[in-house]
C-alpha cells in the first residue's frame, strides 16, 4: 500500500512539478516582462525586451526558447563586426577605411575555402542586421494595454500603412476638387520613373513591416498605391510611393558584348559563342567582307543543304540590313542539323553586337536573337496513355522506365 | 534609372481613358504550361520594320511600351521564325501540320511543290484564256492558298455535351484559332485519305486548294455539312453555358 501511494505521490508531485515549471515558463511569456517590470519596479519602456515568438515544429521536445536579442546585444554585435572587418582588412593587406562588403566576402572565401554545395551553409561574415532577423518591438505596456490603436487587427503595421495611404488619397482628391478644372498641368510635376522601377514584391513588403501578409493583402496594397498615383500627386505623396518602388536595371546593360579584336593586318573582327541543345558553336565575324560563310572549313551551302538552316544563319544579318557586308568563319560541334544552325545563329548574333549601335543591340535582344533557348530533351513515356486507358487497377508498381519509353521534346 | 523618366501628368488619365495605366508590373499570372521560362518572360518580336519606325511617328502609348520593353526579359526566338519576306506564318503552320515524325524537310518540300503546281496550273489557264478572263485569273499561289483556307473555315461548330447520360452535339461559336485549325485539318485529311495511292500529295493538294479557292470541292462540302448539322441541332443551343 505504501509503495503505490508513494509512487502515486511521486507521480502527482512530478506532475505538479511539471505544471509549476510550465507555469513558470509561461510567466516569462507575453506578460513576463510586465511581471519583471513590476518586480523591478521600473517602467517597461526602459528595459524594452525584444522577443520572438516560440515556434516548435517537433513533438515530444520541450519548446526551445529563442535567445532574446536585446538592443545592447545587437549593438555589441555591430561593434564586433566592425572591428572584425578592420582586422580582416589588415590581414588581407588592404586599407581598412575602404573595405567594402564585397571585399569581405572575397576575403572570407579566400581564407575559408568551402566545397559545400549549399551556399547558405558556407562561412559568411555579414552585418548583424542581415544575420539576426528583424524583430518586432514590445507592443503593449505594463498594464497590458497595446500601444497601437490597430493592435487588435492582428497586422497593425499593414493596416496602419493602408490607413495612411488612404488618408493621402482623400487629401489628394479634396485638393483636386478645389483646383480650377482648366488647370490640367500642376505647377511643379515631380517625376517618378515608372518604367525603371517596380513595386515591392510581397516578401520585401513582409520584411519591411515585420509581419506576415496574405496574397490578397498584398494585392490590395498595390491597388491602393496605384490609386494614389492616379490621383493628383504632390511631392509628399510621391515620396511615400517611392518608398515602395525598387529600381529595375535595363536588361540591355546586362548583356555581354564581345570586344572588337584586330588581326595581323589590322582588320577588325569579333568572336561570338553560342549553344543550342547539345551543339556548341564559335563564330569569327569580320567587320568588312563580302558575305562568305565558312562552317568547319566547308562553304555553308555544302554544310547546310536544307534551306531552313541557311535561313537561320542569314537572320542576324538580315535583321540588321547587313547581308553581304561581313565574312564569317565558324566551327560547330555536337547536336543535330537544326541545333547546329541555331547555335551558329546565336554565335553570329553575339559577335555582330560588337559592330552595331546600342539601340540595335537592344532591338536584337527584343527580337530574341541574343538569348539561347531553354528547350531540352526530356524523358516522356508514350506508354502512359496505354496504362491510363486500361483502368485504375493497373497501378504502377515499379519505378523503372517502361519499355518503349522514348526521348521526346516535351518542354517549350 | 536607365530609361528616361515619364511624367505622371494628371492630363494622362483625362486624355486617354482607354489607355491602360500599365503601372501594374507584378508579373502577370498567365497559365504557363510546361515552359522552362518563368512567367515574366515576354515573347520576342522579329518584325524588323517595327524597330525601324522613327520615334516622332509613335503615339504616347507606343513610346511607353517601347520604354517598358527595355526592362523586360525576352525569350529566345524559335528556330522556325524568320524576318524574311518569304516567310508566311500560315504556311509554316500548315507545314507543321503536314509533318509526320519530325520530317520537316519532306513537309516543306511538299508544300513548295504544291505551290509550284498551283502556279503552273494557273499560268496554263491564263495562257489559254481570253482577255476578259485573264484579268480575273489569280496567279499568285500564296493568295490562292490563303483564300482557299479562309473559304474552308467554318463559322459555327459542334461540341459534344454530356446531359442526362447522353452526348448531344451542341452548336457553339468557334474561336478564330480553332477555325483556322479545322480548315487546315480538313484539307490535310481530305488529301491524305481520298486520293489514289499513285497520285502524289502536291498534285492532290494543289487540286483541292484550287477547288476551295472557287468555293467548290469536298472540303467546302464538309464545312457546309457542319453548318447544316449546327442548324439542325439549334434547339440544343441552350445546353451551352459559356
Amino acid at each position: 500500500m505504501a509503495a503505490p501511494c508513494a509512487s502515486l505521490g511521486a507521480v502527482v508531485s512530478c506532475r505538479l512539478f511539471l505544471g509549476s515549471r510550465v507555469i513558470l515558463a509561461r510567466s516569462k511569456g507575453p506578460w513576463g516582462a510586465s511581471a519583471a517590470g513590476l518586480q523591478a519596479g521600473a517602467a517597461p519602456q526602459l528595459s524594452r525586451l525584444i522577443r520572438t515568438t516560440v515556434v516548435t515544429t517537433k513533438k515530444n521536445v520541450p519548446a526551445s526558447r529563442h535567445e532574446p536579442y536585446t538592443e545592447d546585444f545587437i549593438k555589441k554585435q555591430v561593434e564586433e563586426f566592425n572591428i572584425g572587418k578592420r582586422h580582416l582588412a589588415n590581414m588581407m593587406g588592404e586599407d581598412p577605411e575602404t573595405f567594402t562588403q564585397e571585399d569581405v566576402d572575397r576575403a572570407i572565401t579566400y581564407l575559408f575555402p568551402s566545397g559545400l554545395f549549399e551556399k547558405r551553409a558556407r562561412p559568411v561574415m555579414k552585418h548583424p542586421e542581415q544575420i539576426f532577423p528583424r524583430q518586432r518591438a514590445m507592443q503593449w505596456g505594463e498594464d497590458g494595454r497595446p500601444f497601437h490603436f490597430l493592435f487588435y487587427t492582428g497586422k497593425q503595421a499593414y493596416y496602419s500603412l493602408m490607413h495612411d495611404i488612404y488618408g493621402k488619397i482623400l487629401q489628394a482628391e479634396s485638393r483636386e476638387s478645389q483646383l480650377p478644372p482648366k488647370n490640367l498641368l500642376p505647377a511643379n510635376t515631380e517625376v517618378i520613373d515608372l518604367i525603371g522601377s517596380r513595386w515591392l514584391i510581397k516578401e520585401e513588403l513582409e520584411e519591411m513591416l515585420v509581419e506576415k501578409l496574405s496574397d490578397q493583402d498584398y494585392v490590395q496594397f498595390i491597388r491602393l498605391l496605384e490609386k494614389l498615383l492616379r490621383s493628383a500627386c504632390g511631392p509628399g505623396e510621391q515620396e511615400l510611393v517611392r518608398r515602395f518602388r525598387r529600381s529595375v536595371a535595363a536588361r540591355s546593360q546586362q548583356q555581354q558584348i564581345p570586344p572588337v579584336q584586330h588581326d595581323a593586318q589590322g582588320a577588325p573582327f569579333s568572336i561570338g559563342q553560342g549553344r543550342r541543345k547539345t551543339a556548341q558553336a564559335e563564330a569569327v565575324v569580320t567587320a568588312q567582307g563580302s558575305g562568305r560563310i565558312q562552317v568547319n572549313g566547308e562553304d555553308y551551302l555544302h554544310y547546310f543543304p536544307v534551306l531552313q538552316d541557311r535561313e537561320q544563319l542569314m537572320f542576324p544579318f538580315h535583321f540588321l540590313d547587313r547581308l553581304g557586308k561581313h565574312d564569317v568563319t565558324c566551327t560547330v560541334s555536337g547536336g543535330g542539323r537544326s541545333a547546329q544552325a541555331g547555335a551558329l545563329r546565336l554565335a553570329m548574333a553575339r559577335a555582330l553586337c560588337s559592330f552595331i549601335s546600342k539601340d540595335e543591340v537592344e532591338w536584337m535582344r527584343q527580337a530574341g536573337w541574343t538569348r539561347s533557348g531553354l528547350r531540352r530533351m526530356r524523358m516522356c513515356p508514350p506508354a502512359w496513355s496505354r496504362i491510363q486507358s486500361s483502368g485504375i487497377g493497373t497501378a504502377l508498381s515499379t519505378a523503372q522506365p517502361l519499355p518503349g519509353m522514348q526521348h521526346q521534346l516535351c518542354l517549350l | 534609372m536607365a530609361a528616361s523618366a515619364l511624367k505622371v501628368v494628371r492630363s494622362w488619365s483625362g486624355l486617354a481613358p482607354g489607355v491602360t495605366f500599365a503601372v501594374w508590373s507584378i508579373p502577370r499570372q498567365t497559365q504557363v504550361r510546361w515552359s522552362r521560362y518563368s512567367p515574366e518572360f515576354r515573347d520576342p518580336l522579329t518584325d524588323k520594320e517595327h524597330y525601324r519606325k522613327p520615334v516622332a511617328g509613335l503615339t504616347e502609348e507606343e513610346k511607353y511600351e517601347k520604354e517598358l520593353k527595355k526592362t523586360q526579359l525576352i525569350k529566345a526566338a524559335p528556330t522556325t521564325t524568320t524576318c524574311s519576306v518569304f516567310a508566311d506564318p500560315v504556311i509554316s503552320k500548315f507545314t507543321n501540320m503536314m509533318m509526320k515524325g519530325g520530317n520537316k524537310i519532306l513537309a516543306r518540300s511538299l508544300i513548295t511543290q504544291t505551290l509550284e503546281a498551283v502556279k503552273r496550273k494557273q499560268f496554263e489557264k491564263h495562257r489559254t484564256a481570253s482577255a476578259e478572263e485573264q484579268a480575273i485569273i489569280e496567279r499568285n499561289p500564296y493568295i490562292i492558298f490563303h483564300q482557299a483556307l479562309k473559304n474552308c473555315e467554318p463559322v459555327i461548330g459542334l461540341v459534344p455535351i454530356l446531359r442526362g447520360g447522353h452526348f448531344y452535339q451542341v452548336p457553339v461559336p468557334l474561336a478564330d484559332q480553332r477555325r483556322r485549325f479545322l480548315a487546315m485539318k480538313w484539307m490535310i485529311t481530305e488529301c491524305r485519305e481520298h486520293k489514289h495511292r499513285r497520285i502524289l500529295m502536291p498534285e492532290k493538294l494543289s487540286h483541292e486548294l484550287l477547288q476551295a479557292f472557287h468555293n467548290q470541292g469536298p472540303v467546302i462540302k464538309r464545312k457546309q455539312e457542319m453548318h447544316k448539322m449546327a442548324e439542325a441541332n439549334r434547339a440544343l443551343a441552350h445546353y451551352r453555358w459559356w
